[in-house]
């Protein structure tokens, strides 16, 4: 954190974003909010609630329904002097962007030899378990993490998505900023009234150990403090909060004092992100493993319908017995 | 250089059946006595399956359900005029789209129970399971069509979407590969007044979305979507334009959204009860009861009967829907390729080996047997 405050109230995850927005907006009014439902309805999950009546047309704007209209007029708003925060109202809706964020997102600061910047934020709910429709539960992740030029950061705490987003909207830089909504009302925790940053690209130690490394994010990370109190070991828990640009430092100073790592996630192993860093820590600190980095994630077929999706992301049992194989190697 | 007038556009409006149920007899069409009575009762129960569902959703019975009422002659009616060999791809608010084709709907609450085996249609029809992420069937229709077109099938491709989705650019695409080469693809629009909480207004600034259409080189037309009888013939047209390869047509269904968006929605947010009260007033389904009445189709006693018949279909749907087992969990793994891959292999062992360690070594022979073809 760049100042500590002493007030603080308690604040669900949804209630922590809507006053990051509300006080971003508020100190700089080229911050402004579009999407779909945003406005008068105040987003799907309530996240923009209260900002269209407070700002107005101009600056938290419901959207005509099409997804790369919004991320492209976005990019082009964010060039010319304004400071957009994007809503894309479902993870699932995320794809449809993906022209705009591999093709000029990430690639217009170079493009430009530096001569134009894209300080952009787009939000997205991330991952499953709350029993929604398809397309309702994805985590897309990887694919953004794999896109030079953006940043990917989600928050699991209250604190940590108040702080993380502010950060994410002073950030010169465009910056994808998945909200776990498992966690929008689940994940309570007392916030600082007053504006602050929590710095992007810095993990959090979730739970400390010696034993073992659990890396995560999102949803996960309370999956994965509930699997470490089950294993009944010293299990040091890593919140990675920015997936790009990765903490490495944070994560191999762990994995070097624990020995061993597990990397925890809602989606599919093959090609995730969680491969990408047990290839870094495989990379840097082979000497120090006790035991293969192991993966827990979601199968590699696509997310089932509402009624098998605990069969498909990973619960504590399923993590818990990953930490004990990784600790019994 | 004078400036000219180099094209210009007509759009035109369909209104057959008025909302106090009187016909204008000049437009009818042809339409036998037995068809307008199955329009009917295809609405009529739709309707009351859908109050069923929203009921079921509400005290936990199923998952999101996005409610149909308003929108049944806009569902209904189209599928009417098709062969089930014709293919038709409905929005996610397409209930009434898959009832009127003859999906049994215990398949429907299936699905919005959150069970993939509720991807279930009737045999011989070519129906497609909708898109979540709206619109993106819409292109996928036009090469459905393309198909039907190359194979000289004779067959047509139906493709809906709603009024929010017109804004997005899988429209444009599709119109315009459709336009091209003039394939027998007919676009209709459930202009239901609302995306969510945002309001058709609050997408294109043009008037209409029927004349869309005119940018492409397609027909187009917008009709009272709560008029069974217009909806009838500007899609019969539809249907026989496109057979005999004069190419896609856009029809632009004016209707109304009577519910929420879905039951994860309150409407009551954003929009006025006074809005819905008018659209209350052009009810589809009021409007043919009082026309059939009219012309001695219809009365009270047909009425009940058809209330109770609907009450007992519903009633048997929902109990065969609850009849159905929880899925086994290892049916996620099935059917993903024709042929499983390795690594699918190793994970449906893994998944079993979870399910063991977690239910005891007979959990496997307790479950339900697994479906679907794998590996």
């Amino acid at each position: 954190m760049s100042k500590t405050t002493t007030a603080t109230k308690e604040l669900n995850l949804v209630q922590a974003v809507n006053e990051a927005l509300d006080q971003a907006m508020a100190k700089d009014d080229r911050v402004m909010i579009l999407g779909e439902d945003v406005g008068r309805n105040g987003g799907v999950f309530r996240a923009t609630d209260g900002l269209w009546k407070k700002y107005g047309n101009d600056r938290v704007v419901d959207t005509p329904l099409a997804e790369i209209g919004i991320v492209g007029g976005a990019i082009g708003l964010a060039i010319n002097g304004l400071r957009p925060v994007a809503e894309i109202q479902f993870d699932g809706f995320m794809p449809a962007v993906f022209d705009q964020v591999v093709c000029h997102l990430g690639r217009l600061r170079s493009r430009t030899r530096g001569k134009m910047s894209v300080p952009l934020v787009i939000r997205a709910p991330h991952g499953g378990l709350i029993h929604a429709p398809e397309h309702h539960s994805e985590s897309p992740e990887a694919y953004f993490c794999h896109t030079p030029g953006i940043k990917v950061v989600i928050p699991s705490t209250p604190h940590d998505a108040k702080g993380l987003l502010i950060a994410a909207i002073e950030d010169p830089d465009p910056v994808i900023f998945f909200e776990p909504k498992l966690l929008y009302r689940a994940a309570r925790g007392e916030v600082p009234i007053e504006s602050y940053t929590v710095p992007i690209g810095k993990a959090r130690i979730a739970r400390e150990g010696t034993e073992l490394t659990l890396i995560t994010w999102g949803a996960m990370v309370q999956t994965c403090l509930a699997a470490a109190e089950k294993v009944g070991r010293s299990i040091e828990v890593i919140d990675l909060r920015t997936l790009t640009p990765l903490d490495l430092d944070a994560i191999l100073a762990s994995v070097e004092k624990t020995g061993r790592a597990v990397i925890a996630h809602e989606a599919p192993n093959t090609g995730s992100w969680a491969a990408e860093i047990a290839a870094l820590i495989s990379e840097r600190a082979l000497l120090k493993l006790l035991a293969p980095v192991k993966r827990v994630g979601g199968w590699d077929i696509r997310m089932p319908l509402f009624r098998l999706e605990k069969y498909y992301i990973p619960d504590a049992d399923r993590v818990a017995m990953a930490i004990a194989e990784t600790l019994a190697f | 250089m004078p400036v000219k007038t180099i094209a210009t556009m007509d759009i035109k409006r369909l209104e057959i059946l008025s909302p106090d149920g009187k016909a204008d007899e000049k437009l009818l069409p042809k339409i036998s006595k037995e068809l307008l009575l199955k329009m009917y009762r295809l609405m009529f129960q739709i309707r009351a399956f859908d109050e069923r569902a929203i009921l079921l959703q509400r005290s936990g019975r199923l998952g999101t359900y996005p409610m149909i009422t308003g929108q049944e002659a806009t569902q209904c009616v189209p599928p009417l005029c098709l062969k089930p060999a014709d293919w038709v791809v409905p929005t996610y608010r397409g209930g009434g789209v898959y009832f009127a084709r003859g999906m049994q709907m215990r398949y429907a609450l299936l699905y919005w129970a959150g069970d993939d085996r509720g991807t279930h249609f009737p045999e011989g029809n070519n129906d497609m399971i909708f898109s979540i992420p709206v619109g993106t069937h819409l292109t996928q229709v036009m090469g459905l069509a393309w198909g039907e077109k190359l194979k000289k099938t004779g067959g047509v491709a139906v493709g809906y979407c709603g009024d929010g989705t017109s804004s997005k650019g899988d429209l444009h695409e599709a119109l315009t590969f459709a336009g091209q080469f003039k394939l027998p693809a007919i676009y209709i629009i459930e202009n239901n007044g609302w995306a969510i909480s945002v309001p058709r207004a609050k997408q294109a600034a043009s008037p209409t979305l029927a004349q869309k259409a005119w940018g492409y080189g397609i027909e187009g037309i917008q009709v009272d979507g709560n008029d069974c009888l217009a909806v009838y013939k500007a899609m019969t047209d539809a249907v026989e334009r496109a057979r005999s390869g004069g190419g896609t047509t856009l029809i632009e269904c004016e209707t109304y959204r009577m519910s929420h968006h879905t039951t994860a929605d309150d409407a009551g947010r954003y929009r006025d009860a006074a809005e819905v009260a008018s659209w209350a007033k052009k009810d589809p389904i009021a409007r043919l009861r009082k026309f059939l009445t009219a012309k001695k189709l219809w009365d009270e006693k047909a009425e009940m009967l058809l209330a109770r018949e609907t009450e007992s279909w519903i009633d048997a749907e929902v109990a065969a829907y609850e009849a159905f087992p929880q899925p086994n969990p290892l049916n996620m793994f099935a059917d993903n390729y024709a042929k499983a891959p390795r690594a699918l292999v190793e994970q449906r062992a893994e998944l079993e080996r979870l399910l063991e360690a977690k239910g005891g070594p007979e959990i496997l022979t307790t479950l339900p047997p697994a479906e679907g073809r794998f590996p």
